[in-house]
């Protein structure tokens, strides 16, 4: 397209400080948006952390409980063979679970507890920092728990109130609800007793995720049988519905502001335009051209802010990680782009009144003297 | 680069501009205000018309209603064939745009925009676009003797050359007509001659026709012709005087105490004050004149209602 003479833009930065501040405005609260964003993605991926990263494509329960996070469930002992048995299941495994506390001197941590079988590993932690697999009177704690307890692998804590070695650190297993301790299937059954929580599976090459669900649930009419997904996205209403009304009157609240500040600027400097305008118009400007420039102006402010604001955000999120670990921001592109849309829709709202007095000022106006 | 290569002059000889029965009335009722009383008035391709008149005898009005930017209460104004007053709302930014040109009294340039922007600006307006609207501003700027000032923001020229610019940008969409209202008021003497020269010279040279409304005595020497307007018509220019304070003309008219008598001589004046002032140079011609307490002009005296 060829080249037109850039009047919104030139506009927009004849007062350089007036940009600065609007820009820096808008971008401040949309910082605000992007990072109660990020902090709320953060503590969904944390607490979701372990089903995330499970091998298993199916998650079996006590019928009629969907998640972990305050729950109990207990299944037959002889559901693992049934599941075992359903035709597209590659393997599956019991995983026993509880909550207790892990403590160490005076600090102690609510934690999850898993029992698994360290021979088959799957149900255990994907990953450990240091240290091996727990064996009898051993458990494997979390790096970040472990750091929080001034502990590490050979130092002893107490968990479920029995006093284990410390034989290895796993990662990504703390968040702001609480942490995870690993133990082997015989020193669970040692402290809490026989039985099985849940059971997980893995699917035959071939086999998709829902199908085996359906499979497995048809096998095993008398238990709650879910994908990895569905059940991930149970355990996150947790911070979801602890979070979600905070959530959306801070959103609110940072569009808000948003709004007031391109508003403001783009009034007080269109109203200082206004003779501007009329000379457009007297030039032959028409009302839709005069608006595309006004509007333009709102464009780049919002742009120029929300770019920013993104910047911003991944760096506090940088910030916070290194300062914190139980805590992190995940800048998700879903939420910048829901933030950018939203940050446009601000911007033509906050355009529409000044629109308004561009649109009634009368070309004949700038024959008259400035005054 | 010659500026033929740019403007086409024009046959010398059509009227490009074209006023019959024009008339304005602001308001209505009581409040009404007669602003234009019909008006006639051809106006010639290559001809400066200047319009004078004392302040509020309808100048802007006129000229708003000639720039397609007021609609005649009735009449017709035809510019390069086209009749404004019989255009529809919507085409009128585009007649303004394609046909016409505007200088203000003060300036009107856009403060966000240097020279060679203010100018192109008006190109892109009138659908001239990219490299062809900023060479054409380029050299315009150049015509006006500018070539030196291209980058330059408003708030860095003179008064002058602010004039010079809109003079520019006036000629941006090489219209047929250029409009200008008081284009020297906010200019010293010697810029304000560069000014009535440079507008003289886009008559001249480029067959345009310029109208010109003005309080500015000088411009007289670059006019074809001078109007005199008052009370909305245009009236003999035979019955105008100048003030000798304040340069303006004035009418010469007997039905108001706005002269002086000195030398067998009678002066005529645009206020009560300059005409105090003038008096008490001389006290001699006081006793010629009525004595008044307000500023405001006397209503006729008796003395000459009755000869
Ligand atoms: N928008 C308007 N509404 C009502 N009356 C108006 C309007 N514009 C002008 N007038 C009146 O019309 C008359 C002519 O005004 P105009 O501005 O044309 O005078 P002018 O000759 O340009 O005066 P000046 O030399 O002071 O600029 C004046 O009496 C003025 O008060
Ligand atoms: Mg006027
Ligand atoms: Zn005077």
């Amino acid at each position: 397209m060829p080249r037109r003479v850039p009047l919104a833009r030139r506009q927009l930065l004849q007062d350089r400080r007036r940009a600065v501040l609007a820009v820096a405005g808008v971008a401040a609260a949309l910082v605000l948006v992007l990072v109660l964003n990020g902090v709320f993605a953060g503590a969904t991926r944390q607490v979701t952390a372990y089903i995330d990263t499970s091998p298993a494509d199916v998650f079996v329960a006590q019928a009629g409980v969907r998640t972990m996070h305050m729950s109990i469930t207990a299944l037959p002992d002889d559901t693992v063979a049934r599941v075992r048995s359903v035709d597209g299941v590659a393997w599956a495994e019991p995983l026993r679970y509880t909550t207790g506390v892990v403590t160490k001197g005076d600090r102690s941590i609510i934690t999850y507890v898993f029992g698994y079988d360290t021979q088959a590993g799957v149900a255990g932690p994907r990953e450990l920092s240091s240290g091996s697999a727990p064996g009898a009177g051993e458990a494997v704690v979390d790096e970040s728990a472990a750091s929080e307890l001034a502990i590490g692998v050979g130092d002893t804590v107490e968990i479920l109130g029995t006093p284990l070695r410390v034989s290895g650190l796993s990662v990504n297993g703390t968040n702001i609800v609480n942490t995870t301790v690993f133990l082997d299937t015989e020193q669970f059954t040692a402290l809490r007793g026989p039985g099985t929580n849940y059971v997980l599976a893995g699917a035959r090459a071939g086999v998709g995720a829902d199908e085996l669900a359906s499979r497995i649930a048809a096998a095993v009419p008398d238990a709650t049988v879910q994908t990895r997904a569905a059940f991930s996205d149970q355990e996150s209403r947790i911070v979801r519905d602890m979070a979600t009304d905070i959530m959306s009157i801070m959103t609110i609240i940072g569009f808000l502001i948003a709004l007031a500040v391109v508003a403001l600027t783009l009034f007080t400097s269109t109203l200082a335009k206004l003779r501007d305008f009329g000379v457009v118009k007297a030039l032959g400007g028409t009302n839709p051209r005069l608006a595309k420039d006004v509007v333009a102006q709102a464009i780049w402010t919002i742009a120029l802010a929300a770019a920013t604001a993104f910047v911003l955000s991944l760096g506090l999120g940088a910030a916070l990680a290194a300062l914190t670990p139980n805590i992190r921001i995940v800048i998700e592109p879903v939420s910048v782009a829901r933030t950018a849309a939203g940050a446009l829709v601000i911007g033509l709202i906050a355009a529409a009144i000044p629109l308004r007095r561009v649109v009634r000022i009368d070309p004949a106006s700038v024959f008259r003297s400035a005054q | 680069m010659t500026m033929t290569a740019i403007i086409d002059p024009r046959t010398a000889s059509a009227a490009s501009i074209t006023v019959r029965g024009l008339n304005k009335t602001y308001g209505e009722g009581d409040l009404a205000v007669h602003a234009v009383r019909d008006i006639d008035l051809d106006i010639k391709a290559g001809e400066v018309v200047l319009v004078m008149g004392p302040s509020g005898s309808g100048k802007t009005t006129l000229l708003l209603m000639l720039g397609a930017m007021l609609r005649p209460t009735s009449g017709a104004v035809t510019i390069d064939g086209i009749d404004l007053a019989a255009a529809p709302e919507r085409l009128l930014p585009k007649l303004r745009a394609r046909h016409l040109g505007f200088v203000f009294q003060d300036f009107n340039l856009l403060g966000a925009l240097n020279a060679v922007e203010n100018v192109e600006i008006a190109c892109n307006l009138a659908g001239v676009v990219g490299n062809a609207a900023h060479e054409r501003s380029r050299a315009l700027l150049e015509r006006v003797g500018l070539g030196q000032r291209l980058r330059f923001r408003p708030d860095q020229l003179s008064g002058g050359e602010k004039q010079r610019v809109s003079v520019a940008r006036a000629l941006a969409n090489d219209p047929a007509v250029i409009l200008a209202d008081e284009p020297t008021a906010n200019l010293d003497s010697s810029h304000g001659h560069d000014i009535a020269r440079l507008l003289r010279h886009l008559a001249t040279d480029d067959g345009r026709s310029v109208v010109i409304v003005s309080h500015d005595e000088r411009l007289k020497e670059i006019a074809d012709r001078v109007l005199w307007l008052e009370d909305g018509g245009f009236r003999e220019l035979s019955n105008m005087a100048t003030d000798p304070i304040c340069g303006m003309s004035v009418t010469a008219d007997p039905n108001t105490t706005l002269h002086a008598h000195r030398d067998g001589q009678t002066w005529w004046f645009c206020s009560t004050a300059c005409r105090n002032e003038f008096t008490s140079r001389d006290p001699e011609a006081a006793a010629d004149v009525p004595h008044e307490t307000s500023g405001e002009p006397d209503p006729p005296h008796d003395e000459r209602t009755a000869r």
